[in-house]
């Protein structure tokens, strides 16, 4: 027993040489140190150990390439349905093919797909907007509470305008951005069938970099007001929606990121939270490949692993929201 | 609900989007410090520029090459094409101290750095 603690200490040790070398950039030979550790002490324990040093000199070597390889990536789209606080660079435009489809109810099949068409500018160093055109396809079938449904159809049009209090950078490790987005549909986005509706997504965006130039995270909340009146309904109905949402991304290589985001999800009647209809948690992976300076393809994909609608006891509120959602955004600037 | 309530409540989420952005402009301009900078052989000269803190910049840059460039930084959050033999002006908001990367986006190993003391 004491000849195998000694054993562990001794590896300790080993290890803890292992970082200071990496410290004072003696790296070639910290791998023959671990190397060296894997003969001596054959058990599970000290590949544990040994893969925990790998994976942490992986870090600290992916660290010292940041002034090489890693240069400034911008935020914007790197968490898929949460916003990155970046809002690009004065003068850039682009436009953005962006599709985000819903799919899975209640019983029966179902599928809501929308597709917008976006022109994007930023014309100050502060401020950028973009302008969408909407198109949505529905494929509804034998869902609990919809009608069976199966067009497309050009749905409306929205405008977001995004302004960056804080940009992260030296001074600042955090950036802050506030959005709003305008929104009119005339086809209702959960059942397809015709409406007039007005929405507004308010979103107060935060990001920061937990390793610079390697590691994001950011953090969302967002309130969507919304009136619609169905065609031939002469009364009008009000909801809100209320969203907190998490995510982090970890540059792979330069171009590519891929993390991994939390999105909470509060629906309402009326357009101060006045009756609770339902809540969804959802989490999902996200990828971003910037083929090159001016063209990226953003990738996420949401489950909704819990939540509940009002007065359903059932698991999962796939009344109010559904349980998977896809997003897709290709970019391409000018 | 009759049509005056969706007035009042479309006209409520109008106005709360302006809100919003009511303080959407920056602060009025200042007496800015102009710095200058030339591509030449695909490389910024020079290539490490100095400004204060806290005072909105003007760069200039002029291109020497006869291949157009793009002036760009995440940092500084701009991009401009430059047209070969041309001249841009770029205004930057008053800047916290610190390096700040910038780039030719058409070359990307054309880079430098304004340097914020």
């Amino acid at each position: 027993m004491f000849f195998r603690c000694l054993a562990r200490f001794r590896a300790s040790r080993r290890l803890a040489a292992l970082f200071v070398s990496v410290d004072f950039d003696l790296r070639e030979s910290v791998d023959e140190l671990i190397l060296s550790c894997i003969p001596r002490r054959n058990n599970f324990t000290s590949y544990v150990f040994v893969g925990a040093a790998l994976l942490c000199l992986g870090i600290t070597n992916s660290a010292r390439a940041e002034d090489t390889a890693f240069h400034e990536a911008e935020s914007k789209y790197m968490f898929g349905f949460i916003d990155g606080a970046d809002i690009g660079n004065e003068g850039e435009k682009a436009i953005e093919f962006e599709t985000t489809g819903a799919f899975q109810k209640r019983g029966g099949s179902y599928s809501a797909v929308e597709q917008e068409l976006e022109f994007e500018h930023v014309p100050t160093q502060y401020f950028a907007y973009e302008l969408s055109a909407h198109a949505t396809a529905h494929s509804i079938s034998g869902v609990e509470g919809l009608d069976d449904i199966n067009q497309t159809a050009f749905s409306g049009a929205s405008a977001k305008l995004r302004y960056l209090i804080i940009g992260r950078g030296p001074g600042s490790p955090i950036g802050l951005t506030i959005s709003a987005e305008p929104e009119w549909s005339r086809i209702d986005g959960t059942d397809g069938t015709q409406t007039q509706d007005y929405s507004t997504d308010f979103r107060i965006v935060a990001d920061t970099e937990l390793i610079p130039n390697r590691l994001y995270a950011a953090f969302n909340v967002s309130y969507v007001p919304e009136t619609a009146k169905g065609a031939g309904d002469p009364n009008w109905q009000n909801s809100s929606g209320l969203g907190l949402s998490t995510a982090l991304a970890y540059r792979i290589t330069p171009t590519v990121a891929a993390g991994a985001a939390l999105e909470y999800d509060r629906a309402y009647d009326g357009l101060a939270f006045q009756t609770f209809d339902g809540h969804a948690l959802y989490l999902g992976p996200t990828l971003q490949i910037n083929f090159s300076p001016k063209m990226l393809l953003a990738a996420a994909f949401m489950a909704q692993v819990a939540g509940h609608a009002a007065d359903d006891p059932r698991a999962l509120d796939l009344t109010n929201f559904s349980q998977y959602r896809a997003n897709l955004k290709f970019e391409v600037e000018f | 609900m009759k049509q005056s309530s969706i007035n009042k409540y479309s006209l409520a989420i109008a106005v709360l989007t302006l809100a919003s952005f009511a303080s959407m402009l920056p602060a009025g301009a200042e007496d800015s410090v102009t710095v200058n900078i030339s591509l030449k052989d695909h490389r910024f000269q020079p290539a490490e520029l100095h400004a204060p803190a806290n005072k909105p910049i003007m760069i200039i840059v002029k291109n020497l090459d006869p291949a157009p460039a793009e002036f760009e930084s995440n940092m500084l959050r701009v991009e401009k094409v430059v047209t070969g033999g041309g001249t841009i002006t770029l205004r930057i908001r008053p800047l916290e101290p610190g390096r700040y990367r910038f780039f030719d986006d058409f070359h990307q190993e054309t880079q430098g750095y304004l340097v914020v003391q």
